[in-house]
């Protein structure tokens, strides 16, 4: 009987406390400067005035972490905390955390790529979109085992042909973690801190709150360091790289919260 | 009741006890550390071998479906005879026939290892296979569609139900399978071995001369019992014209730069040829090398520039000394052993009896009519074949030596005595490998470098049977197949050279066997 006592106080100690949680949509949109992103069709300039357009791009964000004003923060768990955001599937580009404590954000971290622990896990720790024989195909190296944190590519003029360059493609794959135990490689990770600013994030229970991260590709192009596309058409795990991962570390904006995901299309819409 | 559930409990545990105990000693069977081997890197917790895991994994690693156009499997290669490297191949070669940037690195022992490929640039063994599964130049395909292609399969869903519990076909297991089976490939065997652990066989005076050298010289990079320091060096040689950086390229570096890994010694007969780039064919090559033939530039290893010298000075005695050592790593049971073979050979049940036969001392002349018609036609065939490659006709090769596969399948085993049937299958068995990679490919080039071992092998075969009615002359060409030497038959005094159009002088009769 005493048993049975324990079993419901704590079982319902455990529904009160999932009760006081909440749901936050991320919603990813990607850009060319003010510009919603538009695959292959859609024309740009980066800063030297090279002409371009986009072909792919996707990129990881993992390790995020609501902040509060007091300092502390909710992470998202481990293993719950690996995104994919693909230009070309939609889907990619919403995020899901679910189980945020109740309380009041006031910003967002995250990691741009892998961090260099999941980078060197087993196989085991590979899964979703860190499968390397499913979502993470084309986002991993495996001569130089790592994963691929921003991958863009697309055509442009400039970029002059020969024997080892049948098409004007450019590819930019940034990666590369550190290395590990006597490999010691280039680190290209970046961290990303977002303030909600004025706003503030209040999370209630079994409610969802919505919000939009700005992706801005021409960052990648444009920065510290300009980037033509004519003299570098393809970056990858150069240590050209390392002025790209910097140039990129900045591509991030909050972009307001939204009541459904609905009005955050139809902002878009409006915006075009 | 209370105490009936500590009974329960009590039983269970002792079940649970025993199939541990059973998981544990199944897996020492699939791998046994040999007492003169440190322990292992590989974490063997997170992927216990088990009898039916590193089955699925063999039949991956033999299945070519794990190519694009699925005609290349990892053991095209890295094949077992040849020390899990490819066979007469300076680069690898993938898919179409392109060529890889690097010669195939030896699989043995890769429990021990920390990192893979020339360059270190995969981490876990478990990753490895990822890297030559999708290299355009290798295999070319994706993981996913290898998984799919897998599950498609009526027999692959069963064979990973065995080894994994479920039909489930993913990444994790498809990688583990893999690395289960080349986990179990080790090579301890060697007369080196045999000698360090006492088990009877003791090193000759030269050979432990040649010990001494190879301590003094050669083991500050090729240490322990690996053979290896697992590490990256510049090793002086020049650099090729579209320059293979190695490390370099992983760690971006500058003391990296044209630094590869240190290759293990052990099976060096077999896995010729030699460095990242298979430079060198034979391993007299090699030791020229590092006595005059270092170059010095900016990164090349300390060790190979000590006392003012470039290069680590040997004289020819201590180089004789040092191939006699050398050859003590050979480890034939690793080469042979039947576990890591593609097919098992259906074993002649007499095999044994003849095991310890001299096989150039016993008379195995054959009066069978059935017998010499067949090795008739495969003489008008091998004649074919030569002077296709003399015309550098690739093609014409390729079809003639796929119409002598059923001429030696088909020979008539009855009319062979049981010494002749096993002696003839030891033989076909080295003859056939030769004559799949001719067969494989409709390039001459490549037809040529198998050409000298087919000719050895179908020489000891006519001259064991006799089955010639004419004399018949076995060349050598010292210069063929990267300097190992290459063997051509003809009836003929003089004949032109199989294996180059321009070298006239590269060809000497050998022996004349006379009817």
């Amino acid at each position: 009987m005493k048993n049975i006592l324990i079993l419901l106080v704590s079982f319902s100690y455990l529904m009160l406390n999932a009760q006081s949680s909440g749901t936050l949509t991320l919603q990813f949109d990607n850009m060319v400067g003010n510009e919603d992103m538009v695959l292959n069709t859609k024309n740009y300039k980066n800063a030297m005035g090279e002409d371009f357009n986009i072909s792919l791009f996707q990129y990881y964000v993992s390790n995020i972490r609501l902040m509060k004003s007091d300092g502390s923060e909710y992470a998202v768990p481990q293993n719950e905390s690996y995104f994919l955001i693909r230009e070309q599937d939609p889907k990619s580009q919403t995020v899901t955390l679910n189980n945020v404590p109740k309380g009041k954000y006031t910003g967002i971290r995250f990691v741009i790529g892998i961090d260099s622990l999941r980078n060197t896990a087993d196989i085991s720790q590979r899964k979703g979109c860190l499968d390397v024989g499913g979502e993470a195909k084309d986002m991993y190296w495996a001569w130089n085992s790592g994963y691929i944190f921003v991958k863009m590519e697309g055509t442009s003029p400039v970029i002059e042909l020969n024997a080892d360059r049948k098409k004007p493609i450019f590819m930019y794959h940034i990666g590369l973690f550190g290395g590990m135990g006597d490999k010691k490689t280039l680190n290209n990770i970046k961290e990303t801190k977002l303030s909600f600013g004025s706003k503030k994030l209040k999370v209630k229970d079994n409610t969802t709150h919505y919000m939009v991260i700005k992706t801005d590709a021409s960052h990648i192009l444009n920065g510290s360091t300009n980037i033509s596309i004519a003299k570098n058409p393809s970056i990858m795990a150069g240590p050209f790289s390392a002025k790209i991962a910097d140039n990129y570390n900045v591509m991030f904006s909050f972009g307001g919260f939204a009541k459904s995901l609905n009005t955050i299309s139809e902002t878009k819409t409006a915006m075009k | 009741m209370k105490r009936n559930s500590i009974f329960f409990f009590l039983i269970f545990a002792l079940l649970a006890f025993i199939s541990f105990a059973f998981q544990v000693k199944e897996g020492e069977s699939l791998f046994l550390k040999p007492s003169n081997f440190p322990e292992p890197v590989y974490d063997f917790t997170k992927n216990p071998l088990t009898t039916e895991g590193v089955a699925l994994g063999k039949v991956l690693f033999y299945d070519a479906l794990l190519s694009k156009d699925n005609t290349v499997s990892c053991g095209s290669c890295h094949q077992q005879t040849a020390g899990f490297t490819q066979h007469g191949h300076v680069l690898s070669h993938g898919i179409n026939d392109a060529l890889t940037k690097r010669n195939s690195m030896p699989l043995a022992n890769l429990a021990w290892f920390k990192d893979f490929g020339w360059d270190g640039g995969v981490h876990h063994l478990d990753l490895f296979a990822v890297s030559p599964l999708t290299n355009p130049a290798e295999m070319d395909e994706n993981l996913p569609n290898i998984l799919e292609k897998l599950r498609k399969t009526n027999t692959y869903p069963v064979l990973f139900q065995k080894a994994f519990g479920s039909e489930e076909i993913n990444s994790e297991r498809f990688l583990k399978a893999l690395s289960q089976f080349m986990l179990t490939m080790v090579s301890a065997n060697s007369k080196y071995d045999k000698a360090m652990r006492n088990e009877g066989v003791v090193l000759s005076e030269s050979e432990e001369q040649g010990e001494a050298i190879f301590k003094q010289k050669c083991a500050s990079c090729h240490s322990g019992v690996l053979f290896t320091d697992l590490k990256f060096h510049n090793n002086g040689l020049s650099p090729a014209s579209k320059a293979d950086l190695g490390r370099y390229d992983v760690t971006l570096l500058e003391e990296d730069r044209l630094a590869f890994k240190t290759p293990s010694l052990r099976n060096l007969d077999a896995t010729a040829p030699y460095m990242h780039d298979g430079r060198f064919g034979t391993l007299e090559e090699v030791l020229e090398h590092y006595d005059a033939g270092i170059e010095n530039n900016a990164t090349l290893d300390p060790s190979l520039k000590q006392n003012n010298r470039i290069g680590i000075p040997l004289s020819m005695d201590e180089k004789t000394k040092l191939l006699a050592f050398l050859k003590t790593l050979n480890d034939d049971d690793f080469l042979r052993n039947d576990r890591y073979a593609e097919v098992s050979q259906a074993k002649d049940p007499e095999a044994d009896k003849y095991k310890d036969v001299d096989w150039e001392k016993v008379d195995l002349q054959t009066n069978s009519p059935t017998i010499k018609a067949s090795f008739k036609k495969a003489w008008i065939l091998y004649t074919e074949i030569k002077n296709a490659l003399i015309a550098e006709n690739g093609d014409k090769a390729s079809a003639a030596i796929e119409s002598l596969f059923p001429i030696f399948n088909d020979i008539d085993k009855t009319a062979m005595t049981s010494m002749q049937r096993v002696f003839f299958q030891n033989v076909f068995n080295d003859l056939s490998f030769e004559m799949e990679h001719i067969a494989d490919t409709k390039d001459y080039k490549h037809q040529r470098d198998h050409f000298g071992d087919f000719s050895k092998h179908l020489f000891r075969l006519i001259k064991a049977f006799k089955t010639h009615d004419k004399p018949l002359y076995y060349f050598h060409c010292p210069n063929a197949m990267f300097k190992r030497g290459g063997y051509w038959i003809s009836d003929t005094e003089i004949d032109k050279n199989p294996f180059f159009k321009n070298d006239k002088d590269c060809g000497k009769i050998k022996m004349v066997l006379l009817p």
